[in-house]
């Protein structure tokens, strides 16, 4: 996968970046090929298929975050909001359809939480674009100021009584494949035509790359930066639908840590947080790693003496696999 | 984000240290002050005596357990009618917030601090400073460090909480000849409470019940999600386990949820902490068969009395017991005042109970 459409007429240095680019993934790829293979010669039952099915299933509602936040990395912003939107969006989608409060039909409740997440994605963008302060400012302050929000639609309470069709979206399955590898899929498929297939695409690239260049060359930078931030907003909305009703229980703490793990993704997978770079093959290696990561420690059967300690091997392992990342795209140049 | 030259842009280092940068920015990040309009402000009517102010901070604000504690101590505070009561915590859990928010409280010159402290060793420098003003300072649902607090409102003891839960467990598995793996799935690895209560555990499977063994502890960092997805791998990783523990009330529906999804129901005990509404479907539907807790409303009741009689004077160090009103008389066992013992809510009584 690679996003060459866009650099037919550049120069020898971008040419060689798009080189590098088109094999990011494989330092990663390999790492986690190597992972795999070693935890399940120790623990074969890794690789049943309830357990790589268990792992996509997690690993979906980041990776429909992660293809909103790598664009707003590749247009040379950041978004560290998106844990609190989460919160906010479980929150508010909770008391619609809960028995014991708002009681709206699922799908009217559905739609009013995808408009909430793009109307934050947008309040985002525009302070962004319009209002020009520094996005790492704007998401930080939305990641309290939302958990804050959270706590005051929550008032204090859980929601304990999610009606079934709202518990389908996170449990159901159509053709025995969860429904949120369904959705993870179509916004996968959405995205690469988006980067590859639409003007949108080689804008949001051409503006993190240069925006100075992209400036004159007519593009206008703040619609494309407000898109990217509306998009994330929206994809987090979605990540919420299918990833909430997977549990009984809507607690004041959904979402928590997720920006940092998105980015973390993000990053991992090879997004330049300068803007202008990145792909989804790469980010997908991100997601799969990072989700990978703390069940293969748990198959490794450690033992309760691990307890202390298995955090640190996943920081190494994470270490790792950018180190070999590194190490092959330098013997690559 | 400053954009610097594209043609740097290979340079990962660069990359890295932003990544170093953002987790800095997360881990510093500054804590919400106290006094803006999230604090919850429950004022008692009555104006004729002197005012005492009580500080009630919970590890989180927002989590039903707390909430239903801190009716409680409203309760407590309008039956006293000299107590002006304020909830404030933080809402994220973070033990470094929490220890800035005593501070700002301190500052505020407040009657009593208590506080149920996310780690002792981060608010211990903040109690201590407390005190030296002047301030009475508690401990309540979680221990501080001794020297940083005058009383500790003790639920239960630790040790009872703690074979409770373990008998809890050999009881539903089947009694104690059954052979069993079991695991918990626990708050944050430096939760104090959580911490005591696993050691109590680890030394009542020892004596006790030869025949559980104990395979894994992991932290779920109170995130229901992440319980969810250590009960799962470990239930497949651990194909011999038979019962989880969720000591606290994120994890604990989380793991349930795990082991329903697997349709594990009846084969795979759960048991450990948490609010009867939250667990209130897996108890009905059989995947659990008993929640243990203790009255958390008389927990928040006890703490203001305890608080208001401290600053009062009718409490003092060496006292042997306490009337807590209509809670009766407590025992008080050196510096910690109990409570009483645990509730267990079960199929049979949990109708009882709405929080």
């Amino acid at each position: 996968m690679n996003h060459t459409d866009d650099t037919r007429k550049t120069s020898g240095w971008l040419r060689m970046i798009t080189y590098l680019l088109r094999h990011r993934a494989i330092g990663l790829f390999l790492f986690i090929g190597l992972l795999t293979t070693v935890v399940s010669w120790i623990n074969p039952a890794f690789l049943s298929g309830q357990n790589l099915r268990d792992i996509a299933v997690q690993a979906a509602p980041i990776c429909i975050i992660s293809c909103g936040v790598m664009l707003v990395l590749v247009a040379g912003e950041i978004d560290i909001s998106v844990g609190s939107m989460m919160g906010v969006l479980a929150a508010s989608m909770g008391i619609m359809v809960s028995a014991s409060r708002a009681q709206l039909p699922p799908h009217v409740a559905i739609a009013l939480t995808l408009l909430i997440g793009i109307g934050m994605g947008l309040f985002n963008g525009l302070l962004v674009a319009y209002v020009g302060v520094p996005s790492i400012i704007v998401t930080l302050g939305m990641l309290t100021a939302l958990r804050g929000l959270t706590e005051i639609i929550m008032n204090g309470a859980w929601i304990t009584d999610l009606p079934d069709e709202i518990r389908f979206l996170g449990t159901g399955t159509i053709l025995s494949i969860p429904l949120s590898l369904w959705t993870t899929a179509c916004v996968l498929a959405v995205t690469i035509w988006l980067i590859h297939r639409t003007p949108i695409g080689r804008r949001i690239y051409a503006t993190g790359s240069n925006p100075q260049a992209a400036q004159l060359a007519g593009l206008s930078i703040k619609s494309i930066k407000l898109f990217v931030f509306a998009w994330t907003g929206l994809l987090t909305a979605v990540a919420t639908l299918v990833s909430v009703p997977q549990l009984s229980v809507v607690d004041s703490g959904i979402g928590i840590g997720t920006e940092l793990l998105v980015v973390t993704c993000v990053v991992v997978g090879g997004t330049s947080v300068n803007g202008g770079v990145g792909t989804l093959s790469g980010v997908l290696c991100g997601v799969a790693l990072m989700t990978m990561i703390s069940t293969v420690l748990i198959f490794l059967k450690l033992g309760e003496h691990a307890t202390y300690w298995s955090r640190a091997i996943q920081g190494l392992f994470i270490l790792g696999a950018i180190l070999a990342d590194h190490w092959i795209s330098n013997h690559k140049k | 984000m400053k954009k610097s030259n594209p043609r740097k842009m290979h340079h990962r280092f660069v990359v890295l240290s932003l990544l170093a940068g953002i987790t800095f920015i997360f881990t510093a990040c500054s804590p919400t002050p106290p006094s803006d309009a999230s604090s919850t402000q429950l004022v008692s009517k009555d104006n004729n005596k002197k005012k005492i102010t009580i500080c009630l901070i919970p590890k989180k604000k927002g989590l039903p357990y707390f909430t239903s504690c801190a009716e409680g101590a409203e309760e407590a505070a309008m039956e006293l009618g000299n107590v002006e009561l304020i909830y404030d915590g933080p809402t994220d859990g973070s033990p470094e917030k929490q220890a800035s928010m005593i501070e700002q409280y301190t500052l505020k010159g407040v009657d009593v601090i208590a506080v149920s402290p996310n780690d002792p060793n981060v608010v211990a420098p903040a109690l201590r400073k407390a005190r030296a003003r002047g301030i009475h300072v508690l401990s309540w649902d979680a221990d501080a460090i001794q020297d940083s607090r005058d009383f500790f409102v003790n639920q239960a003891t630790a040790e009872a909480i703690a074979h409770g839960m373990v008998d809890t467990m050999v009881k539903d598995l089947g009694g104690p000849k059954t052979k069993a793996d079991v695991a918990i799935v626990t708050a944050y690895l430096t939760a104090a409470n959580q911490n005591v209560w696993i050691e109590h555990m680890k030394t009542h499977i020892d004596q006790q019940y030869p025949h559980l063994n104990l395979v894994a502890i992991k932290p779920s960092d109170e995130d229901q999600k992440l319980a969810f997805k250590v009960t799962q791998d470990l239930m497949k990783a651990y194909p011999d386990i038979k019962g989880f523990f969720g000591i606290s009330s994120v994890s604990f529906p989380g793991a349930a949820e795990a082991v329903k999804q697997a349709g594990k129901t009846g084969q795979v005990m759960v048991t450990g902490l948490a609010t009867p509404n939250s667990m209130r479907s897996y108890v009905e539907g059989g995947t659990v068969k008993s929640v243990v807790l203790w009255n958390t409303a008389e927990l928040g009741y006890l703490t203001i009395k305890v608080g208001e009689a401290l600053a009062t004077g009718k409490l003092k160090q060496g006292d042997t017991s306490f009337d807590a009103g209509k809670l009766g008389k407590k025992k008080i066992a050196g510096d910690q005042v109990l409570l009483g013992d645990i509730l267990v809510f079960t199929k049979d009584n949990i109708h009882q109970y709405d929080f």
